[in-house]
């Protein structure tokens, strides 16, 4: 007993550390591979029999994943439009041009003290911004991003995602009442008003869509859509498309109908107690739902993943690699080295001030933006969801740089000027746009 | 009369109901009638306390909000956060000095703050001030002026959620600011003007900066003001809001562009002239609504003037000393001097007392936010939430100059 004490006290902490840990993980691998030997067969079964189950959960996880970059580069977005809007320069320390200024806030609010204020109700203050977040990350499910890419294709797909877009007030309220702050509770009786007020009209506004489609699955919307831009929703429902993004901005609480987080009336709203990733768990909701609204509008009203125009020039790329025989093993090999030092020619030769290592450098880099280039400009023609991907990309983004140019525009609109705008104009006018909507499809449908 | 007794917390007719133990910590101890009543809750109010960190009170204002829903009721301000008692440490200098003290009061449009204070001394003195000195006193508060009034475009926007006019207004003013640095040796706090004159006479760096800025002034005060005129939203919030008639402004002593946009044509440049502000021509521009739409629009006419006054300025300079020759001490007789400058905010007086010492016996000075602030209580109530910061910008109040 003595002896094994003199041994123990002589060795140093990690050595005990390492003493205790060694045998322990040793013990506890061999039971976890035991069990992994005995479940691995019956679970891969079970997926093989559910594989639609399966299609879910890894469309599920990278909806998640995807949320992240969406973010990022909204945030990013609005610091340099908006910057450049105000006359001012934007972030630009960060990275090259500032470019990684918003995983730098991100890794911020990671950092901040996750502070709990006295007298709040912790349960609900804690689960409030999950579910702020989690209901809008929710609504990217049935985002069809192209042919074939989506998570889950309901045939209620566009009613999934009222609904959904519907819980987010609940955490908001959640939030504002459990905070103990009057401001709070302001802003989340705000966001309680203003979400009523504006979900009839943002429902009521794509019932016209629905009616044109006569299918509420989005990606029966968009392949409706297909051919040319002028086969888009939008020649058929502007009024619908106003409405609906009017309303949207009121649902993503954002400038000029943010009420809920107005600073200067109520210096942050339901947000004011919370910090660290709690708070950034709020923005981070905000800018998805953002990214939410403008994807939605792209699908319903301006064709979702269709191009807006055919391709004029059909290319054919179809390569077969064996075909080359080794010589595809002389390119694959001396291709980098050839334009590595092709590319860097130029710069070695015209510069002096550039040395022979900086010069080679600077050519590997442009070899490799080269090929990533060419590598995407062939999956973009020989890839159908690819070129969807691309275009409703480019359509979602083109509506939330119209949601930044807004925010960096218009002043507030007052509390009852927002009720009265919902109330007196957009309700009446989704009405109209219904009513007409149904009164054409009927004429043309019986001529 | 004897002193009024400070009543004490334990005083239970004057106790603090429990439940709102925490937002009267920092009330002060003496309740008068007025605070009892007001913090007696009826069914359904709230006090909402505002400031003094809160992102739109100018400065450090407090005001305690009693709201009922969305709706302001009353309300209760807290003032001298900011009471450096710049009166008494006037009292305290040579009338040298003084200028330096004034000169952060309204920090916004400090110039006017010297000019009130030189302006009285030289009443004291009986003092003639060269002809070149007031017209580069006109020129510099004039510019001052303008930066001022730009400085309220912005922060009236930013009060009604704009984010962007307040940095393209800031872009004019600072370049304002820049070249009063060229000319005065200091960016904010300008301690310029002498008594008897101004400390330095126009440069180059100003004068060049100045034709630059002159060249381009009007079109970017029109492109800055587009940004908001044609606002729908910017103006159905200010349009009818905080309203003040004609005999509201007289009985709460309005002054400068917040009595003119009621529409009474009162400019101390004009009513009681001083300087040389009678050899130049100007318009008085005035404003019949009242509200803050007119305050605003109101403003921007006075920067369309004072680009005028400024153009004539340049064009009538006369040569010759900028200051007049005086002694480094000042011993005027004993006597009282009334001074009033026409200040961006509005009439800026300053009142003071010689005894023949070399500092003045008593300094009193009237600073046209105090009295603008008074509105407040008369304004706000009625209103939403959202519009009471919006009606304070509207006022422009500065806290520097009411806490003094």
């Amino acid at each position: 007993m003595t002896a094994v004490t003199t041994y123990w006290n002589r060795l140093s902490v990690p050595s005990r550390v390492l003493l205790v840990a060694l045998p322990t993980l040793l013990v506890l691998g061999g039971l976890a591979t035991l069990a992994v030997a005995l479940l691995v067969a019956p679970l891969l079964d079970f997926l093989a029999a559910n594989p639609d189950l399966v299609r879910f959960a890894i469309a599920a996880t990278l909806v998640i994943v995807a949320t992240i970059p969406t973010a990022f580069l909204i945030i990013l977005l609005e610091l340099k439009v908006i910057a450049r809007m105000n006359l001012r320069v934007g972030p630009d320390r960060v990275g090259p041009f500032g470019l990684a200024m918003s995983v730098v806030h991100g890794l911020k609010v990671l950092a901040k003290e996750d502070y709990t204020p006295r007298g709040v109700d912790v349960p609900i203050f804690t689960i409030a911004p999950v579910a702020v977040f989690l209901a809008t990350i929710m609504a990217f499910l049935v985002i069809p991003f192209a042919p074939g890419l989506v998570a889950q294709d309901f045939n209620i797909g566009l009613l999934y995602f009222f609904a959904i877009g519907g819980l987010n007030v609940v955490g908001l309220m959640m939030a504002g009442w459990a905070s103990f702050n009057k401001y709070s509770l302001l802003g989340a009786l705000r966001a309680a008003a203003q979400a009523i007020s504006y979900e009839i009209p943002l429902t009521l506004s794509v019932v016209g869509v629905i009616i044109l489609a006569g299918t509420m699955s989005l990606g029966s919307i968009v392949e409706q859509q297909a051919g040319s831009f002028l086969d888009w929703n939008v020649w058929k429902q502007p009024l619908g498309l106003i409405i609906f993004f009017i309303a949207g901005i009121a649902e993503a609480n954002r400038t000029p109908l943010d009420m809920t987080e107005a600073d200067q009336e109520i210096v942050a709203g339901f947000a004011t107690e919370y910090s660290g990733m709690r708070f950034g768990f709020f923005f981070f909701a905000e800018y998805v739902n953002v990214f939410v609204i403008s994807a939605m509008t792209a699908v319903l009203f301006f064709g979702g993943w269709n191009a807006p125009f055919d391709w004029p020039f059909p290319v054919d790329l179809a390569l077969d690699p064996g075909s080359l025989g080794l010589g595809l093993l002389f390119v694959a090999g001396l291709a980098p080295v050839l334009g590595t030092v092709l590319l860097a020619l130029p710069f070695w030769l015209g510069s002096s001030r550039i040395s022979t290592l900086q010069a080679l450098l600077i050519g590997f880099v442009l070899f490799n933006v080269l090929v990533v280039g060419a590598f995407l400009g062939w999956a973009f023609l020989s890839f159908d969801w690819v070129v969807g991907l691309f275009w409703m990309m480019a359509k979602s983004y083109l509506f939330v740089l119209v949601f930044v140019q807004m925010r960096a525009t218009f002043p507030r609109v007052r509390v009852d000027q927002l009720m009265g705008f919902a109330w007196k104009w957009l309700l009446p006018a989704s009405l109209l746009n219904i009513f007409a909507t149904a009164i054409a499809v009927s004429i043309l449908a019986n001529r | 009369m004897s002193t009024p007794t400070r009543p004490s917390l334990d005083d239970p007719a004057l106790s603090i109901p429990v439940e709102h133990a925490g937002i009267f910590d920092a009330i002060p101890l003496a309740r008068t009638e007025r605070q009892q009543e007001f913090y007696a809750l009826r069914d359904g109010e709230m006090l909402l306390n505002m400031g003094p960190q809160h992102p739109s009170t100018h400065g450090v204002l407090r005001v305690i909000l009693k709201i009922n829903g969305e709706q302001v009721t009353d309300l209760d301000p807290v003032l001298g956060y900011l009471h450096r008692g710049v009166e008494k440490l006037c009292e305290n200098a040579d009338y040298h000095q003084v200028i330096s003290q004034v000169d952060p009061l309204e920090y916004i449009s400090s110039l006017f703050n010297e000019w009130g204070a030189v302006l009285s001394f030289e009443k004291l003195l009986d003092l003639e001030v060269p002809r070149r000195a007031e017209y580069i006193r006109v020129l510099s508060a004039e510019l001052n002026r303008v930066a001022s009034h730009m400085l309220y475009m912005g922060w009236f926007a930013l009060d009604l959620g704009g984010i962007t006019p307040i940095l393209w207004s800031f872009a004019e003013r600072d370049e304002i600011m820049e070249m009063l640095a060229a000319l005065t040796g200091q960016k904010l706090l300008f301690n310029y003007f002498r008594i008897g004159g101004v400390n330095g006479d126009l440069n180059h760096e100003f004068m060049s900066r100045l034709g630059d800025w002159m060249s381009r002034a009007g079109a970017q005060l029109e492109a800055g003001m587009s940004l908001l005129n044609e606002n729908e939203i910017f103006v159905r919030r200010a349009r009818g809001l905080g309203v003040i008639d004609r005999e509201t402004a007289f009985r709460m002593c309005v002054t400068g562009p917040n009595l003119r946009a009621s529409g009474i044509p009162f400019d101390l440049r004009r009513a009681h002239p001083y300087s040389v502000y009678p050899e130049l021509d100007f318009d008085v521009p005035t404003r019949s609504e009242g509200d803050s739409l007119a305050r605003y629009l109101l403003r921007m006419d006075e920067v369309r003037q004072s680009i005028r006054i400024i153009d004539q300025c340049l064009h009538q300079m006369p040569d010759g000393p900028v200051s007049a020759r005086l002694p480094r001490l000042l011993r005027p007789r004993p006597g009282r001097a009334f001074s009033a400058v026409e200040a961006p905010r509005g009439q800026y007086s300053t009142y003071v007392i010689s005894d023949g010492t070399d500092q003045p016996f008593r300094m009193r000075i009237h600073d046209p936010s105090f009295l603008h602030l008074q509105l407040m209580g008369l304004l706000m109530p009625g209103n939403l939430l959202p519009d009471t910061m919006a009606i304070m910008a509207s006022l422009d109040p500065v806290m520097g100059g009411v806490d003094k």
